[in-house]
């Protein structure tokens, strides 16, 4: 098996990161400027270049309407579920989104999960610069409370950036094992996970390196985005009254934007900061933004919190008292004002210690590790979030796996006909809480084929599947003549099999220039290091022993090396740097007992890090 | 939502799929080692190798469970066959969902009660028992008064008063539940007592049905104290 890394594919900015082998520590990979962050933005530039990370994020403020944001609030969803807050974003909505959000960036139309490719993309490539190897598979997080559509879709963008998703794992339980990993502590915790847009609690019982989930609840509509919005509304208010004229410019609404995140932000250590904004030709507006002033504002915002962690402690059985430790997760619990709410609520001081944007990613690689090498001290058990429920007479749902049950989890149910020669009964699945159909999830609707009988003869056995990823498969089996059957299920939001094929078909070609630019990379840098060591070690006293003609090859071979490495071939400088590990093979050896032979295997071994 | 056309062979298996062993019925092959697929229609006491008593004792029950999860989770199988990657996920569905039911002592009966042919799961009666019937329909009543002063926006102290008066009947429905508690108790030590000196057919299906109307008894009280709960805490 290939080295799997774990990736945090957040609202606002996604994270990749592995477990050092040597170490045995999980770590963040930096991008080429030192940068764990990688802001989840995705750009389209007017010459069809698409642009993804921190200079897409800079182009939402020279070409909004050609930038996307906060995609993960749309992933899985349909066009009824966003229509609110589609005024939030300066891109055209194409048709054809009702089960599929589409967006259209100039000519091109995308998905969400085609969006979340491309920022998986561009992360798979920075780990595959770093490690001078392909990288195809791969450990998503995912939001606790995300349910089977949302999840579907995580793993959609998986295989459409050209990664095998090995496993989808929860936020807050990633969170945990990376916590858990260092202290070896036992013992109920609670992970509050407020990100950039969805929230998580969930209460898990540590034993032994054992983490099992009791439960979670959340909201996937609730973040750091909310309150950035928010203070948009009241700010656009305030310019609005004071210039008697409105902030239409998208570039100017983002730049307020941009403005009011870092006021957040500051406002975090410090206790008042000023907001300056210039307003086209009505002069500048600036006003002192006090701590306090913000909390008012955001404190019905962090309330909406405190629902689900009183419903998951009634969900696990257990008292605020009863739980060991609390344990803080996303940029969004750096405010002061949820600090301190969460204290109130659990009656302890919560820990911090770790980095809120980075410790995801860190569970995720723990999670990639534990599947990848198979180190068994260690095992997280997760649970469905959400009721699996189907339609029963009038619009009614029966309950068949309830929320916070473990996973994998499965349930059969028998159907059987009313009516004589009834061929097929119809079977509608949905997700959640509610009684009536009409306030759950759809999930999917799939017709079981019923050979003609009297009514009530036919005996078809369906089995419903949650996997470890908390996604649902069905199958379907005739009781009466044993034979599977296949069930053809239509889901009720998200991308057809099809459509994913021809959006990783389309993204081959991307991928190929993609991967022969990383093996460039990864050779043009071992040709450094290597003609870098050679010709140190050509200087040194050993080397005047050479033979003549010995050094003339390997000066010949150097010398083809350079003329290699700036074709752009990544295999002619592969051949070119092989010669010359065969010609510098007796010289290496010359050296076996000095001090510069061991600089030059380091420069060698090195070469393995980049 | 995934489409999925087969799943791991479900046909009970007389000899090892790997080393040819006769079949022991273990979850792993006592010869080779490798899991083995989950007999169809195996019931969950059978799962854990309990005998079907109700008197389970909670601790051990966990303990069994996570000894398994540690063999059976997916997890553990990452880098195996595909087919044993199958196995592993029926498997430790199955293992959870065992846990799930037997855990819960309500539920532990229920699927007893099922498995013995004495009703169908999830058929639960929903009738008054006879003799609460006029502490329901006073308790009923107010019930639907506070949602009515609710709706109407009563003052505060009439509503508090109200409150107080549906906290005093929940308390008191509680005790009853409690009792029907304690009665489902004696009827497991009496189904255990009973298995253990291997009764006859009446024998099991009188005690069974004992259970059973203890059992709808209990779930309509609890279904109560629920609602009651619900409406408290809107």
């Amino acid at each position: 098996m290939g080295r799997i890394v774990g990736i945090d594919l957040g609202t606002t900015y996604s994270l990749v990161a592995y477990v050092g082998k040597a170490t045995g520590r999980p770590q963040c990979i930096p991008d080429e400027e030192g940068r764990t962050l990688l802001p989840s933005v995705v750009s389209l530039d007017a010459d069809g270049t698409l642009v993804v990370g921190w200079p897409a994020r800079e182009r939402l403020l020279i070409q909004p309407e050609r930038t996307v944001y906060s995609v993960k609030r749309l992933m899985g969803k349909g066009l009824a579920d966003v229509e609110d807050e589609l005024k939030l974003f300066h891109w055209r909505l194409a048709p054809g989104s009702n089960s599929v959000i589409r967006i259209a960036l100039g000519e091109k139309i995308l998905t969400p999960p085609e969006i979340s490719a491309l920022i998986l993309r561009e992360l798979k490539q920075r780990a595959e610069k770093f490690f001078g190897e392909e990288i195809a598979q791969a450990v998503i997080t995912v939001p606790a409370y995300f349910n089977d559509a949302q999840r579907q879709a995580t793993k959609d963008a998986g295989r459409i950036a050209g990664l095998e998703v090995l496993r989808l794992v929860n936020e807050p339980t990633a969170a945990s094992l990376a916590y858990g990993l260092d202290q070896h502590r036992e013992g109920l915790v609670a992970v509050y996970d407020l990100g950039g847009g969805t929230f998580d609690i969930s209460v898990l019982k540590l034993q032994q390196g054992l983490f099992e989930v009791q439960a979670t609840n959340g909201d996937t509509h609730l973040g750091g985005d909310d309150i950035d919005n928010l203070m948009l509304e009241k700010l656009e208010a305030e310019v609005r009254e004071r210039f008697r004229s409105e902030i239409t410019e998208p570039e100017q609404v983002q730049e307020l934007r941009q403005r009011l995140i870092a006021a957040k932000h500051e406002l975090s250590s410090a206790e008042q900061t000023t907001i300056r904004l210039g307003v086209e030709r009505k002069g500048s507006y600036e006003r002192v933004l006090k701590r306090a002033e913000l909390e008012s504002w955001i404190a019905p915002i962090v309330e909406r919190t405190i629902g689900p962690c009183k419903l998951v402690l009634k969900d696990a059985g257990v008292k605020p008292e009863e739980i060991g430790e609390v344990v803080l997760v996303g940029g969004s619990t750096r405010l002061p004002l949820v600090r301190r709410r969460v204290e109130e609520f659990f009656g302890r001081t919560p820990h911090t210690e770790l980095n809120p944007d980075e410790v995801v990613a860190l569970g995720a690689a723990v999670q990639a590790d534990i599947l990848a090498t198979g180190v068994r001290d260690m095992l997280l058990l997760d649970v469905t979030p959400l009721s699996l429920g189907i339609e029963t007479i009038g619009g009614a749902v029966a309950k068949i796996i309830p929320r916070n049950s473990t996973i994998p989890a499965s349930a059969t149910e028998l159907f059987t006909t009313s009516v004589d020669n009834q061929t097929g009964v119809d079977v509608h699945v949905v997700q959640g809480e509610r009684e009536l159909v009409k306030d759950c999830r759809s999930l999917a609707q799939f017709r079981l084929k019923i050979p003609p009988q009297p009514a009530g003869l036919p005996r078809v056995e369906v089995k419903f599947l949650i996997d470890a990823n908390g996604i649902l498969s069905v199958t379907a089996s005739d009781l009466r003549t044993g034979e599977q059957q296949s069930v053809e299920v239509k889901p009720s939001y998200g991308l057809t099999d099809e459509e994913v094929e021809r959006m990783i078909l389309e993204s081959i070609e991307y991928a190929e220039a993609d991967f022969q630019q990383v093996q460039l990379i990864a050779a043009r840098t071992e040709a450094e290091n290597l003609l870098r060591a050679t010709e140190k070690a050509l200087v040194e006293e050993q080397a005047k022993q050479l033979a003549p003609e010995e050094r003339k090859r390997i000066e010949r071979v150097v010398a083809a090396v350079k003329e290699a490495v700036p074709t752009g071939d990544y295999k002619l400088i592969r051949e070119r740097l092989e010669e010359l590990n065969q010609a510098t093979y007796h010289l290496a050896e010359m050296l076996m007992d000095t001090a510069v032979q061991a600089a030059l295997k380091g420069k060698r071994a090195d070469e393995v890090k980049l | 939502m995934t489409e999925s056309t087969a799943s791991a062979k479900t046909t009970a298996a007389r000899a090892c799929w790997d080393c040819g062993a006769p079949a022991t019925g273990e979850h792993f092959c006592p010869s080779c080692s490798k899991i083995q697929p989950q007999p169809p229609h195996q019931d969950y006491f059978a799962f854990f190798a309990l005998p079907r008593k109700l008197a389970l004792d909670r601790q051990q029950l966990e303990q069994k469970f996570h000894q398994l999860s540690w063999k059976l989770h997916p997890d553990n199988f990452s880098t195996a066959t595909p087919y044993e990657r199958d196995l592993s996920l029926e498997k430790a569905a199955v293992l959870n969902d065992a846990y799930r039911t037997l855990r819960d002592p309500v539920a532990r009966v229920e699927y007893l009660l099922g498995l013995e042919g004495i009703r169908r799961e999830g058929e639960i009666k929903q009738q008054a028992p006879p003799e609460l019937l006029e502490e329901v329909f006073e308790l009923n009543e107010h019930l639907e008064e506070l949602r009515a002063a609710k709706r109407a926006g009563t003052d505060r102290r009439e509503l508090d008063d109200l409150r107080h008066r549906l906290e005093a009947a929940r308390r008191e429905f509680e005790g009853k539940l409690e009792a029907v508690d304690a009665e489902l108790s004696a009827c497991f030590a009496e189904w255990d007592a009973l298995l253990d000196s291997n009764p006859d057919g009446a024998a099991r299906k009188q005690t069974m049905e004992k259970m059973s109307e203890v059992l709808n008894r209990h779930s309509y009280l609890r279904n109560l104290v629920r609602n009651v709960t619900e409406e408290l805490e809107a």
